[in-house]
């Protein structure tokens, strides 16, 4: 990218998004007014940042938080979700594991390798053949189950040793998982907004058409939207595995949905194309915020369950006021 | 062969008479294959995941997705066992009914809001998966009517059951409808060209609500029934139902891109899956293998229908002939 293209990208990526027509701007009073109600509450619930619940609620908020940031690539590039990496976050946990013995930065180039190899053939047959990304991810996830009960024999790996004992430290004073999150979100969000892939990324998101007729190859892009979904995932598969010292085809289940609500709350469009890796964060974090919220004001579990179902029910139904004509 | 492949409503029982083969040949004429028992639970398959597809099928007929049916599901299997306990009848009722009033709300809402079909029922899916949690308080509810569980699932002319009798019975009321009526050719042309439909004066904004609407009422029968014959019913089944429904109505002909796929395909279709499942466990093979074969299948047919396959082939033709013949091009040294 030229000097001048990274300078309109740079002051781009800071300007207020304020939208123009009167619709989007409801939509951003909207949110703004829930976050705020969500900050009143959280001062004004009393034990919020003390509550023990917190720091264990907090690393299963980035192990999805990870897969979130994963999934915003999928989103953005016009492929709505993938029900497939839940499989690959605890498939590539049990590769980790598998190649532990072979030293750590093995198992962790093993471990990522997979992920991206794995998802980015997804991508590869939706991008090259435009296959329906729903049903190519649902034939990827009975795949992947299956294939690795078949190989385990339905067992978990569990290395002797202690080689990953350093993912299960802290970095800085910040639980791993925590940190290697917030760098995750961090460095997919400067590359969506200051890499070519990234504008291009956004283009064949929001208009496959337009892509192909300026030039671009959509099916490269979206092949290298599932790759980076991949190497997300596998970041949350090896953390995972690291912090039950163990791989089991179980640890990932129910993260897709996880994933999706936490892109969704953050405010990516799930028609593609707008969007970014923070509000990804943010969303993961407001998910969170929220259950804390629940669990400290003593509703029980289920009533977290449907909590969650409801906000992201009306997050997509305020959809509606974003700018689509 | 490619061309009878490719035709939809054929597809299905081709893949139905090349499956009983391969595993009639796997089976090397044991005759663990062709029993009634076989055939009674590829038909108590069809009675779980028929309606399932039949309903996610129509949503797929005009081009929408309806996510929601796993929820609806479970749901509606936690309402049927929570109070039809006295009269089952009227359990199966409440649940179906559950299921009409949310397939009418989620269509109203895509309508009204002019929101795409795949987000509200993302919505609707775990909105639905925290009700089942929240009315079953989280556990596990038992059923106490044995007699039911038994009645559902009692064997009738040896290899059918009052449920996948229901089942059948609400895929020839769709395939009349599909086939014969006004309202049938209404939904295809919905799903075809939705523009088009309204301008010819196809109530698209009615059509819409209707089919989340019977797709809704069809997961709830199978979520009731299914409930009925566990005698037991909890909050967890998301996804468990969903791949399987998926698979069948595309497997059945079905396409995402709308005005495509027959009920009687999708029965078709249900048939494929459960008899590779049925088939598979009745000669031995563990459970995984049937996952491995479930997803190659779904897989294949992804591929089969993807868009871009013809020209992405064409050109992979053209530059292997073009290596071809470049290698045979002699070299200007020569």
């Amino acid at each position: 990218m030229t000097d001048q293209g990274l300078a309109i990208a740079w002051r781009g990526a800071w300007r207020l998004p304020l939208p123009s027509s009167r619709r989007g701007q409801i939509l951003v009073a909207i949110r703004g007014a829930a976050l705020l109600t969500l900050l009143v509450i959280v001062a004004t619930t009393p034990g919020f940042f003390t509550a023990v619940s917190l720091f264990s609620l907090l690393n299963t908020t980035s192990f999805i938080g990870c897969v979130a940031v994963g999934m915003t690539f999928i989103t953005l590039s016009g492929n709505i979700m993938s029900f497939a990496l839940s499989a690959t976050l605890s498939t590539s946990g049990m590769v980790f594991m598998a190649a532990l013995p072979l030293g750590l930065p093995a198992a962790l180039l093993a471990a990522f390798a997979y992920g991206a190899a794995l998802t980015g053939f997804q991508g590869a047959v939706i991008g090259y053949f435009r296959a329906n990304p729903i049903i190519v991810s649902m034939a990827a996830l009975a795949l992947i189950t299956g294939g690795a009960t078949l190989i385990t024999q339905g067992h978990g790996i569990y290395p002797e040793g202690n080689a990953a004992a350093a993912l299960k430290g802290r970095v800085l004073g910040v639980p791993m998982p925590l940190a290697a999150f917030i760098v995750t979100a961090v460095a997919a969000q400067i590359v969506l907004s200051f890499t070519r892939f990234g504008r291009q990324l956004y283009m064949v998101g929001s208009n496959w058409r337009a892509a192909l007729a300026a030039g671009l190859e959509p099916a490269r892009v979206v092949l290298g939207a599932y790759a980076a979904a991949g190497l997300c995932t596998a970041l949350a598969g090896i953390l995972m595995a690291a912090r039950y010292s163990s791989g089991d085809l179980e640890i990932g289940l129910g993260f897709d949905y996880s994933a999706i609500s936490a892109v969704l709350v953050g405010g990516t469009a799930i028609s593609g194309g707008e969007g970014s890796a923070i509000r990804s964060l943010i969303g993961a974090f407001i998910i969170a915020v929220c259950q804390v919220l629940l669990l400290l004001h003593g509703f029980s579990t289920q009533i977290q369950y449907l909590a969650i179902g409801l906000i992201v029910l009306f997050v997509i139904m305020l959809q509606t006021l974003a700018d689509t004509e | 062969m490619r061309a009878l492949f490719a035709n939809r409503s054929v597809r299905p029982f081709l893949l139905l008479v090349i499956i009983t083969l391969v595993l009639g040949a796997l089976d090397r004429g044991q005759g663990r294959l062709f029993t009634t028992g076989t055939a009674y639970s590829v038909l108590q398959q069809f009675a779980t995941v028929g309606p399932i597809a039949l309903g996610l099928g129509l949503s797929m007929i005009i081009r929408e997705f309806d996510l929601s049916v796993g929820g609806m599901l479970s749901l509606s299997g936690c309402i049927a066992v929570l109070t039809g306990a006295d009269y089952p009848v009227l359990g199966v009722a409440l649940a179906v009914l559950c299921g009409l009033a949310w397939g009418l709300f989620q269509g109203g809402i895509m309508v009204w809001l002019r929101l795409g079909s795949i987000g509200v029922t993302l919505g609707g899916l775990l909105t639905l998966g925290g009700l089942a949690y929240v009315v079953t308080g989280n556990l596990s509810i038992s059923y106490p009517r044995m007699d039911v569980a038994m009645a559902v699932n009692h064997p009738l002319l040896g290899v059918l059951s009052l449920r996948s009798l229901v089942a059948l019975a609400a895929f020839l009321i769709a395939a009349f409808f599909m086939a014969r009526t006004r309202v049938g050719r209404d939904v295809y042309a919905t799903g075809s060209d939705r523009r088009a439909a309204m301008v010819a004066g196809v109530r698209t904004s009615v059509i819409l609500p209707a089919i989340f609407a019977c797709s809704g009422m069809l997961a709830a029968l199978a979520g009731a029934l299914l409930s009925y014959s566990l005698a037991a019913a909890s909050g967890v089944a998301l996804t468990d139902a969903l791949v399987p429904a998926t698979a069948s109505a595309i497997i059945g002909g079905v396409s995402l891109t709308g005005g495509k796929g027959t009920p009687i395909g999708i029965i078709g279709g249900v048939l494929v899956l459960g008899l590779l499942n049925a088939g598979l466990n009745a000669i031995g093979t563990p459970p995984a293998v049937q996952d491995v074969v479930t997803g190659g299948v779904l897989f294949m047919v992804a591929v089969a229908d993807a868009v871009d396959l013809d020209p992405r082939l064409l050109a992979m033709r053209r530059t292997w002939v073009e290596l071809f013949y470049r290698r045979r091009e002699p070299s200007p040294a020569e």
